[in-house]
Order: C-alpha cells, then structure tokens, then sequence
C-alpha cells in the first residue's frame, strides 16, 4: 500500500470511528438495534453540503448536518416508543424515508464540494500538506468525540442510560425514565454519525445519495473488531477502541483489494465487508469453544 | 403511611381473558408498620404490591402516601417514597454492570441524574462500609460485574441497595423465595436489620406461613383480590400456622382443599 493510500484509509478509518462510537451506544450500550444510521450518515453529509453550496457559514452548515442526523434518531425512537413498532422495523422504516428526503434536500443525487470552502479550509496552507493535515483534522474529531461519548457515558445521567439498556424494570424502580435515556440515545448516536457525513462530505469533496449504504455493517465491524482486542469495562478504552477497531477494518479492506494475487475489483468491497464482518463475530465464539475444549483434554 | 381506598384493578377489561385482579382492597398502614401479606397463587398479593409502586395503573380507587394522592403519579415519580425488592434475584440489578455502578444507580434512586460523574472515591467508602455488612466479601468486589456474582449474592446486594437512599415505604416480593434457605435466612435477618434502623414501612409478600408470622406487626390474607382477614396485636401473637390454614379454609368458606403447597410446606 503506498503512503497516499495509507493516509486516505486513516482518513476514512478515523471518519467510520464515530460512526462506530453511535453503533455502540445503539447497539450495545441501549440493547436498541439501530439501522437508521444508513441514512442519517448520507442525511449529514446532504444537509453540510447543499448548506455550504448555498454561502452557508460552513461550522453551521456541519452543525445543522448533525442535528439534522439526531432528528432521525428522534423519529426511530418516536416509532418504537410510541407506537411500539420494533426497534429493527422502525429503524429500517426512517432509513427507507431518509433515503427519499436525502434526494430532496440535495434536489439530485449528488452534491459536489470542489472549490467550496470547508472546515478545513482555515488549516490549508499552514505549511503541512494537505494529506496529512486531513488526516490530523479528523483524528483531533474522532478522538474528541470518543472522550465526549466516554465522559457522559461515565456520568450519572449516562450511567442511568447504560442501566436502561441493561435491565429495564430496575432502571424504573430506581426513578429513571426509560423513554427518555432512549430518545436521547438515539440522538446522540445518530447526530454522530450525522456529523461524520458532515466531515465526509468536507473531507472528500462530495454527498451522494448512495454513500450510506452499508454504514450500519461497517460501524458494526468496527465496534466488534475494537472490543475483541481490547476487552475492557472502562468506557474510555471502549470508545477509543471504537475508533482503533474501524482503522483496522479499513486497513483489512484496502489490503484485501490491493491484494493482486485474491484478484478482486473495488465492486466486490460489500462482499468483503461482510465475510470481515462475519469473521470478526466468528472469531471469538471459536476462540471460546477452543479454549474450553482444551480445558477438557487438559483435564483428562 | 401508605392508604388503598376501595382499589381495584382489571386486566384484559372487556375481553373474554378478562381478569379481576383486585376487587375493592382497602388498606391503611400506618408509618412505620411492618406488615406481611399472605394468599394463594392468583389472589393479588403482587398486583397489590405493583400497583402501590405505580408499575400497574388503578381501574377504580385511590391510593395515598401520607396526605399526597399518588393514584396518577407514574412508577418513577414513586420511587423517591419507595424502594423494592423482587423475588428474581436478576431483575433488581443490572448483570453488566459492575457492583459499585448499581450501587451508584441506587444511591441516584428518585433523583435526576447530572452530569458530574457516578462514581467517586467518596461514594466507594461509602459502598464498602455498606457491603462489609453483609459479610460475604463483596466490599473488595466493588469493580466486579454484578452478573458473577450468584443469586443470594445479587439479592443481597439489591436489598442494600434499597437502603442507600431514605425512603418511607419497602416493597418486598418474596424476596427470599428464590434462594437456599441458609441464604434466604441470612436475607431476612438483613431486610429486619434494615427495617427496624431505618423505620421503614413496610409491606411483605411471601409465600411461607411461618416467616408471616415470625416478622412484622400485622397479617394481612388476600384471596381473589380482596383482604379476607387482617391479624394484628395479641391475637395475631397466639396465632400458630395451623390456626392461620384453618382460618383460610373458613375464609373461603366453601371447604376447598388448598391448592398451594407452599402454604403448606413453607417452613
């Protein structure tokens, strides 16, 4: 892999972190399986760029990106608290509607960046080429985000949340209103990943309609990489490794496509993605069982 | 002081299934009482319990704690006058995390979470000293995940965590129930210690004769949702577990055989 290349996989490693970071406090910290993360990534990415095309200030542009991302996971949390639809369902449903709103707020399927400023048009020039300098801008991004994630998650509204995804009934006897740590969940989770389309969109000089797809399996890929390496209760090292775990995983798609001699074309990325995501989910249930089988034999 | 006037509760109002969980209770526990509520299977003894927490809303009737109408107030708004106990050692914690975390959702039981972190060195000491009353060596288990520890462990640690915060009314659903009896013991001698120090009042539900008797001030019988008899002062200290069975079979008055052998067998 050269240099260029490399740089551009932390680049998107760094970006998916986030992403990762709102899978987790979806998936594993609220027990809420959230697919609506498909369409508020590309929602972040289409509401910054058609902003910034339109003069925006591009700080309000990114924000409203964000904010825009955390409506979305308002409404999944709306369908599945008020109404009870399943949380899949209901998350699967927003992601269906984005995916319409997304070709409406752009008014086409795509939005191009080139020659519009950005947040990182302030860090241009300043004697670092631009490469490196974006990859520094997102890592600075990601690895706030995850201390931000970490401290509340530390607090004790967060950890009110965690005991709502941990067991319910005794969150409520002990006075927390479950409706309200999953709204807010779904939220944050959600304006995260709304806010890593925004540094997409910024940082590779386009939003699409189509980007989205997949955002889901890759956030989960990195979550499961992260906390198989790093088996830890701290919430510190769990963000952190949210973020570690998707460099990995880009690292192990940009090897497996440039991989001459495996033979595969940049179309055949989701089949990768998802026999990576399937061996990362694989791994440690074999890792278990061998352990205990040689616990057997040693016992013999 | 907690009062149920004429309360009642129905399930599946209006459908074949339809349930008449509670039938007109009314019942008024003075602050600091402790009393024990006994019935079969199906007479209401949880609903009641639930319904004074909030968690199953009144079909008629009203419920007060002290001067204060509760009947509408949701279950969390209850919890800064309540602390409960469950019969399933699981579901008073939370099995992944750690034992300090629930303690710390405990200590923050009725009130808003902030944002200022959950666990400090203050609050530790605070945990440790509480655990070292148990003596079973859960103070240098602080960090552990809640879920290793076994089933008395858990619901001994649930009790304390009733504790943390001041509260006027303690829940008890069989509590001990689902637990070896040497560990069932231990949890009752516990719950009384607690109880008496902090004044608390105090309802009971179990299944066992015997420990209806043994503690509290008052026997309250519950069947098909209503109060069948009510033992208090000299006359519920002269009672034995067999005058209480025969006063169930004469309650029901149709000389049905009791289907329940716990009521029979519970030591």
């Amino acid at each position: 892999m050269s240099l260029f290349a490399f740089l551009g996989t932390l680049e998107i490693g760094f970006i998916y972190g986030l992403v990762a970071i709102g899978v987790y406090l979806t998936f594993r910290i609220l027990d809420f399986p959230d697919l609506t993360v498909d369409g508020s990534f590309t929602l972040g990415a289409a509401v910054t760029a058609t902003l910034i095309v339109a003069g925006q200030n591009v700080y309000f542009a990114t924000l409203c990106g964000t904010l825009a991302g955390a409506c979305a996971g308002l409404v999944t949390a709306w369908l599945n608290l008020r109404f009870n639809i399943l949380h899949l369902l209901a998350s699967i449903l927003t992601m269906t509607a984005l995916y319409t709103i997304n070709l409406r707020v752009m008014g086409k399927p795509n939005v191009a960046l080139i020659m519009e400023p950005t947040v990182l048009t302030p860090f241009e020039g300043l004697g670092l080429p631009d490469m490196y300098m974006k990859v520094i801008f997102v890592a600075v991004c990601a690895i706030v985000g995850a201390l931000l994630v970490a401290w509340f998650l530390n607090t004790e509204y967060g950890l009110a949340m965690r005991a709502v995804g941990s067991n319910k009934r005794m969150a409520q006897a002990n006075g927390i209103v479950v409706t309200e740590k999953v709204y807010v969940g779904l939220a944050l989770s959600n304006g995260l990943v709304g806010f890593a389309g925004a540094l997409f969109a910024q940082t590779n000089g386009f939003a699409d309609s189509t980007m989205g797809i997949g955002t889901i399996v890759v956030g989960l890929a990195a979550v499961i990489i992260g906390q198989s390496l790093f088996a830890s209760r701290s919430m510190w090292v769990i963000a952190i490794s949210c973020i570690v775990g998707s460099i990995l995983y880009r690292i192990a798609v940009s090897l497996a496509l440039n991989a001459d001699f495996l033979g595969f074309k940049a179309s055949d990325l989701n089949l990768i993605t998802a026999v990576l995501v399937a061996l990362a989910l694989i791994f440690p249930k074999l890792r278990s069982e061998w352990k205990a089988k040689r616990a057997v034999e040693n016992n013999r | 002081m907690i009062r149920c006037e004429n309360l009642h509760v129905t399930f599946n109002h209006g459908l074949p299934t339809e349930k008449l969980a509670l039938q007109g209770i009314d019942l008024t526990i003075p602050s600091g009482e402790f009393v024990t509520v006994i019935g079969s299977n199906g007479a209401g003894k949880s609903t009641l319990l639930n319904t004074i927490a909030g968690d199953i809303k009144t079909t008629r009737g009203e419920i007060f704690f002290g001067d204060r109408n509760v009947t509408k107030l949701p279950a969390t708004g209850r919890t800064k006058d309540i602390a409960r106990v469950f019969q399933d050692p699981l579901a008073g914690t939370c099995g992944n995390l750690t034992v300090e975390e629930n303690m710390s959702l405990a200590y923050g039981r009725g009130k808003r979470g902030t944002l200022s972190f959950a666990l400090n060195s203050k609050l530790r000491v605070v945990f440790k000293e509480q655990l070292s009353r148990l003596n079973l060596g859960l103070e240098d288990r602080l960090e552990s995940e809640m879920g290793l520890l076994s089933g008395g462990q858990r619901q001994s640690v649930s009790l304390l965590m009733s504790a943390l915060q001041p509260s006027s009314i303690l829940l008890l659903d069989e509590h001990t129930a689902a637990l070896d009896p040497k560990t069932a013991a231990l949890i009752m001698d516990i719950s009384s210690q607690i109880i008496a120090e902090k004044k608390l009042t105090v309802m009971m539900v179990t299944h066992s004769m015997r420990q209806a008797l043994d503690h509290g001030s008052r026997t309250v019988m519950l069947h098909e949702g209503k109060v069948i008899f009510d033992l208090v002062g000299k006359e519920r200290a002269d009672y034995e577990v067999k005058d209480l069975l025969n006063l169930f079979a004469k309650a029901k008055g149709d000389g049905e055989e009791l289907d329940d052998d716990k009521l029979l067998l519970g030591s």
